[in-house]
């Protein structure tokens, strides 16, 4: 049985009909090849899949496809405007934030979430709002400072 | 993930409906943070997902001073955790709340669905059990309140019977009390609790709830009597901190050994009598 659901990706309205045994991230990256949004773990820990549904940062394995309908989806693929990155993702680039790059969507998102709900965070919340995002190459440093610089030049926006 | 059938019913009344029609088969889903692995991992394969969120009336918190607070089913760690009553007046539980996961676990998990699925290091469950929290399951024929000490029956076991849905917890008042919610994790966050606790002295006495020590979270009442003998002092400090090894029965596991969580059951009491003293 497949099950109708209506919703928004990058406010791109949706409509697909889907399997109740697939998770989010599966219908983004197969079905729409939305595949910025990464699978590493699968559980909920590793923070690869992170996308922002109604404004707060969610794990994409951890929703059943059916779920979707009615939600307000952002993907990494969402944030550039006509080839222009955002703060986050400039930052990310402008200081090397990243090495193999596999974790980089999931702490964009996570960053990019954070700075639309408290634009000058400190250092620990910064800390604290990429604590479910695993980087296994960088130590996390430069990921800090990107974000940082990031909200001082105006915060999750562009 | 096995091939199942979602519903997300309407109405509460809809759903006892699925429930009857599916009995066992029927997998009850909420936040879908624990309930999701499951299905992948393949630990539990039911016939149909009931999902709750649509059911009006279940995404509510409320306090008054009389009445205490009351949180809905769907209410997230997050939402709990950042509420200012919540902080306010159970600063242990929204602490607790706050521990669970990672900030994307914490925006879909839900202290219920940690309440029901009955694990013995559930994050919440001691701040619950030290402020004698009380469970609201609905079913077609009626209500029922039933103590958290009461609900907790085993490893991932609860008292709830088949057809029974937990719609809220109440949490009552608790004017004048102080806390101390404690977790002993291999890192910071996103890790699973080798030791919880929360120490309470309310009004009326003290209150000791520890998980991961037994098969549920407990309250160690051995302990709570001699506490509530009178002042504390050093001395009853260090026998409160003996009594407590012998109350609780920790297994070794992935996380620890028996050894280590029986020395730190201790060290955790011990440390948050002094900062309650």
């Amino acid at each position: 049985m497949k099950y109708r659901v209506n919703f928004f990706v990058n406010e791109e309205p949706v409509e697909l009909y889907v399997d109740a045994n697939k998770t989010m991230l599966r219908v983004l990256r197969e079905e729409l090849a939305l595949t910025g949004t990464k699978e590493g773990c699968g559980a909920g820990e590793c923070g690869a899949c992170t996308v922002i549904v109604d404004g707060k940062p969610i794990n994409a394995c951890l929703v059943l496809a059916p779920e979707l309908d009615g939600m307000h989806i952002t993907t990494v693929e969402g944030l550039a405007k006509d080839g222009q990155l955002t703060n986050v993702q400039q930052a990310f680039v402008d200081l090397a934030a990243l090495q193999c790059g596999f974790c980089t969507p999931g702490f964009i998102m996570s960053a990019t979430a954070l700075l639309q709900e408290n634009p000058s965070p400190s250092r620990d919340e910064i800390v604290d709002a990429i604590s479910g995002n695993l980087c296994r190459c960088t130590g996390y440093a430069r990921i800090i400072e990107a974000i940082e610089l990031a909200a001082r030049k105006g915060g999750g926006q562009t | 993930m096995k091939a199942f059938e979602y519903f997300a019913p309407a109405s509460l009344e809809e759903a006892f409906d699925l429930l009857d029609r599916f009995g066992p088969e029927g997998k009850l889903f909420n936040g879908g943070t624990d309930v999701v692995i499951q299905l992948r991992d393949h630990l539990i394969a039911p016939k149909a997902v009931i999902d709750i969120k649509r059911i009006p009336g279940l995404k509510t918190l409320t306090y008054d001073p009389q009445g205490g607070l009351t949180i809905g089913a769907c209410m997230t760690m997050n939402e709990i955790g950042n509420d200012p009553q919540v902080i306010a007046h159970y600063p242990t539980l929204a602490k607790a709340a706050l521990s669970v996961g990672s900030k994307q676990v914490r925006n879909r998990a839900t202290c219920i669905g940690n309440i029901v699925n009955a694990s013995p290091l559930a994050d919440t469950s001691t701040p619950l059990l030290a402020h004698n929290a009380v469970v609201i399951a609905r079913s077609r024929e009626g209500e029922r309140s039933i103590p958290l000490e009461e609900f907790f029956v085993f490893v991932r076991k609860t008292s709830l019977k088949p057809g029974e849905i937990v719609t809220a917890i109440q949490v009552p008042p608790a004017p004048g009390s102080r806390g101390e919610f404690t977790k002993i994790s291999r890192r910071r966050e996103v890790d699973l609790s080798t030791i919880c606790a929360t120490i309470l002295k309310a009004e009326d006495g003290w209150r000791v709830a520890y998980g991961s020590v037994a098969p549920t979270p407990i309250r160690l009442k051995k302990t709570e009597a001699l506490l509530n003998e009178g002042p504390l002092t050093d001395a009853v400090i260090e026998e409160a901190v003996e009594l407590a090894r012998s109350e609780v029965s920790p297994i070794d596991d992935v996380r620890a050994t028996k050894a280590y969580r029986l020395e730190v059951v201790g060290v955790v009491l011990a440390r948050s009598l002094r900062a309650l003293m």
